[in-house]
């Protein structure tokens, strides 16, 4: 297979990928409002234990690591989304419970920097700086497949898993608990008001999320076979982060479009553009500086997204509209009120599905 | 025993650099109401004018380039906020929308240091310090200078909040900004000095970690950030004191266990630290429950 | 409406179990003492006004009562239920539901979806429904929202329905603030100034709604500064000044009242006599 076409089946991996890890931030982040700023850590998590747990026991490897069970595919990638989901528990007892928004992204950016930290430096743990490498590949006994039809067939089965996990989020976003998420998210003392239990929601949210990161990160460490820090500096969150802002929060066609442009924007371009003599990675570094500006450019002109949030309608339910009784509604608005109502950014759309 | 008074040693310096950083950031936080996450690129930049000035433009002694880096960062920090921070600050009403800035803000200073500076280590030009005894401890003289000029800074900032007019502004601005507005204070000018406040002791601490590290590179400041949140949360957020007593916590903390445990892992007793203090008394160590200093 | 003399006098509230009590709720902030020994009880099934002068901490109160704020000492009692520091949506689970004083939309969501939100138990919350028994689920969100438009278009917000709660204007958010409190179905209802900031022609309409709740049997407690409205509408009041609770009574009886008078300085009671 010439080189173009190995390129674009990682690409396209990546891209169903970016999807998946996207969507688990989003109904953490953009449904539920809570700012997970470690996001990046849990998908580590999620790629060491499932490459961890289907290696063979570490004696004699070269390598040092924990687990090392022999267990195959698909087993190893559940495990390592709920290891990811395992940590959410953690953190949220400890952290979300008593935390208000920017203390919780100090803790958690914190956690993001140490989680670093220590598998880099404890060799035992996941084989430290260098990471686990030579994971064998799924369905290897099974399929013999070659490294060149490997990329594809795992591509596809990448697309295979996102759509399932896409079909369940949209359930659970256009389900009444996606509904109190949002709820959450807008207001969560009025949230509480109205007798939710906020903590046990945001847990939830986090469970489901980090579920989702522990399975993209798995799923990376199978595409590739190796998984090490360089791939997870704490950075890589804000990534995420825009993929959901660029593409539209809360709308996962937006998610998927997101993922398009953010991701051919950082993978797509550097390897095309030649090396600057002299100025190594200068490419890389300018191109990750530039999704920083994308997004700030994005938060400012339209932060929505490019693909925003659609409301669910009276007509989703099912019901036929009614001839309101209504004159009350024309006295209302033929009323001229006394309090302005406060400028709240969306206020200029009317909230009508833009798409 | 030996270990324990070397590594207290060392705690002081790490609690001065501690102490200059966190102040910093809690001055800003006092009059913003978010914390700045590209406070650790601010430090770094501060570091690297610093370098630029001790060892390209102008081959200035390392103290003087170290003013200069500090005072280049503060006009930096308040720039960056008439140009982008308070516009998205006061265009949502939600602060993650303007922490997710300060996030996207700290990862394009990252880069920026990246490809200006690349990621070699760097190291000041400063002629070679012995270590001195100072009682059981041992410290070269540019520890010693570094401590004093935290003391100083912090008697300093001390000072200012309890004495000037400015410092009463700014604590007023803190505690109620809407108030402080309607009696007066002139809360864009208080602003625009906090956050020059705040650049200049961001600079000057990544410029002094730098010295105490014996070397730089662009994310040594965000790499020290954690360290940084840890001093501010047990010492209370929103307490400038909080934040003093939280650095000498921390600092000390952190040397000290590194007699004991593997040296690698001695910043992430911040952590231990910060975790504990969560558990424990989340509204911080050194306040009062629930009040705000 | 009915004149004074067909209203049900409540003889003392201490005969019958009030829906809603406090005992010497105490609350500061940063030293200063917001609540200071506030008691009263609220009758069941009556319209109830909380009165008193700026700074007499009525709102602590409600927040205290309603449990989005803790009190330093003292007792609340919901029933017979002593419900005192329970986390709000708790006591929001007991059937008490409460307004805010600045309208608080759940702006994301539309205005259907905000009422929506407020049934307390909805099968659909709990991911195991929605995935194993999915039916149930759409049959009740069925329910739900037929209920919905229905409370809508009662409180004139029908054709808003598909709006995004921001879009809406500052009395349509009060309207809707009101609206979403009772598709909860309370039992009591705790008002933070439904009147403030709405135009005289929204006054009546709005207190035509109160009064409509307690012909269903909702127990309503509103803090209100518009005296004409409390003279209108409710049976029973409670003055608090100070943080404290300075007499109870109706509103004639509190007219006579030395204490009263001076607390209000004389001036606010006697405008709402003049009308």
């Amino acid at each position: 297979m010439s080189g173009i076409w190995y390129y674009i089946f990682t690409l396209v991996f990546f891209l169903f990928d970016y999807f998946i890890l996207a969507m688990g931030l989003n109904i953490q982040y953009g449904e539920t409002g809570v700012l997970n700023f470690a996001y990046i850590g849990f998908v580590a998590i999620g790629a060491y234990v499932t490459g961890a747990v289907s290696l063979p026991s570490s004696k004699g490897t070269g390598q040092h690591y924990i687990l090392g069970l022999n267990l195959p595919f698909p087993v190893n990638l559940l495990l390592g989304g709920l290891a990811s989901s395992a940590l959410a528990v953690i953190v949220a007892f400890i952290a979300l419970r008593r935390l208000r928004t920017d203390y919780l992204a100090m803790v958690l950016i914190s956690l993001s920097l140490v989680l670093y930290d220590i598998c880099n430096n404890f060799v035992p743990l996941f084989n430290g700086a260098d990471g686990l490498y030579n994971v064998p590949e799924p369905f290897a006994g099974a399929l013999k497949l070659t490294t060149n039809s490997f990329i594809p067939f795992f591509a596809a089965v990448t697309g295979v898993i996102a759509l399932i996990m896409w079909f369940f989020m949209s359930r659970i976003m256009r389900s009444p608990q996606g509904r109190t998420f949002r709820a959450i998210r807008d207001d969560e003392v009025v949230a509480a008001a109205l007798g939710k239990d906020v903590f046990r929601h945001k847990l939830r949210s986090m469970l489901i999320g980090s579920f989702y990161a522990g399975i993209g990160g798995g799923l990376i460490i199978q595409f590739s076979g190796s998984f090490n820090p360089t791939a997870w500096l704490p950075g890589e969150t804000f990534v995420v982060f825009a993929v959901i802002i660029v593409g539209g929060v809360g709308n996962n066609i937006g998610l998927l479009v997101g993922s398009l442009l953010v991701e051919t924007l950082l993978v797509h371009l550097p390897a095309f553009l030649p090396a600057i003599p002299g100025h190594p990675g200068l490419i890389e570094y300018i191109d990750a500086a530039l999704i920083g500006i994308l997004l700030m450019v994005m938060l400012w002109f339209r932060p929505q997204g490019a693909v925003p949030e659609r409301p669910r309608l009276t007509a989703s339910f099912g019901l036929e509209s009614r001839s309101a009784t209504d004159q009350n509604a024309e006295f209302n608005e033929a009323v001229v009120e006394t309090t302005p109502a406060p400028a709240v950014i969306g206020a200029s759309q009317n909230g009508r599905d833009l798409c | 025993m030996q270990l324990f008074w070397l590594s207290f040693g060392f705690g002081l310096v790490t609690a001065s650099v501690l102490a200059i950083a966190a102040v910093g950031l809690s001055l800003q936080f006092g009059i913003t109401n978010y914390i700045n996450f590209a406070y650790g690129d601010f430090m770094a930049l501060g570091a690297f004018i610093t370098y630029v000035l001790n060892n390209e433009v102008l081959h200035l002694n390392i103290w003087l380039a170290l003013v200069g880096g500090s005072l280049a960062i503060g006009v930096v920090a308040v720039i960056l906020n008439r140009l982008i921070l308070s516009p998205f600050a006061r265009r949502f009403n939600k602060t993650f929308y303007v922490l997710i800035v300060t996030f996207g803000l700290s990862l394009i200073l990252l880069n920026l240091m990246y490809s200006i500076w690349g990621a070699d280590v760097r190291f000041y030009q400063m002629p070679l310090a012995r270590s001195m005894h100072i009682g059981p401890m041992l410290l070269t003289k540019y520890q010693l200078i570094v401590m004093a000029i935290a003391v100083l800074l912090m008697y300093g900032v001390h000072m200012m909040l309890t004495k000037t007019r400015l410092g009463k502004s700014m604590r007023a601005m803190s505690d109620n900004a809407t108030l402080a507005m309607t009696s007066g204070i002139d809360t864009k000018r208080i602003t625009t000095i906090t956050w020059f406040t705040s650049g200049v002791l961001a600079g000057l601490a990544g410029t002094v970690l730098g010295i105490t590290e014996g070397n730089l590179t662009p994310a040594s400041g965000e790499l020290f950030l954690f360290v940084i949140f840890a001093a501010v949360i047990t010492g209370g957020v929103g307490s400038i004191y909080g934040a003093m007593a939280g650095a000498v916590l921390i600092g000390l903390a952190t040397e000290v266990s590194a007699a004991f445990i593997n040296p690698a892992y001695k910043l992430d007793t911040a952590f231990v630290i910060l975790i504990l203090t969560l558990l424990l008394r989340p509204s911080g160590l050194f306040t009062r429950s629930g009040r705000r200093a | 409406m009915l004149s004074e003399d067909e209203i049900p006098i409540p003889s003392s509230p201490r005969d019958t179990i009030s829906a809603l009590s406090c005992e010497g709720l105490t609350r500061a902030f940063q030293g200063v003492r917001a609540v200071n020994g506030a008691t009263f009880e609220v009758p069941n099934g009556q319209i109830t006004a909380l009165i008193g002068p700026n700074g007499a901490g009525k709102t602590t109160v409600v927040n205290i009562l309603s449990g989005s704020m803790t009190s330093d000492a003292g007792r609340v009692c919901i029933g017979s239920t002593d419900v005192t520091n329970w986390p709000s949506h708790r006591i929001a689970r007991l059937g008490l539901m409460r307004t805010f004083q600045l309208s608080r939309e759940l702006g994301g969501l539309t205005v259907l979806e905000n009422l929506l939100v407020a049934p307390l138990h909805q099968a659909g919350e709990s991911l195991r429904n929605v995935f194993l028994h999915p039916a149930k689920v759409k049959i009740q969100e069925r329910e739900n929202a037929e209920r919905a438009l229905g409370i809508l278009d009662i409180y004139g917000l029908y054709k808003l329905r598909d709006l995004r709660a921001s879009d809406l204007s500052g009395g349509q958010k009060k309207l809707l603030e009101i609206s979403r409190a009772v598709m909860a179905s309370p039992t009591i209802l705790l008002l933070d100034e439904p009147m403030a900031g709405v135009n005289p022609a929204l006054i009546d309409q709005i207190g035509g709604y109160i009064l409509d709740l307690k012909a269903n049997g909702v127990t309503v407690l509103m803090i209100e500064h518009n005296l004409k409205v409390v003279e209108k509408i409710c049976d029973y009041v409670i003055v608090l000044a100070e943080g404290r609770t300075l007499a109870t009574g109706r509103l004639s009886e509190l007219r006579e009242n030395k204490d009263v008078v001076q607390a209000y300085l004389g001036e606010v009671i006697n405008a709402g006599t003049v009308r």
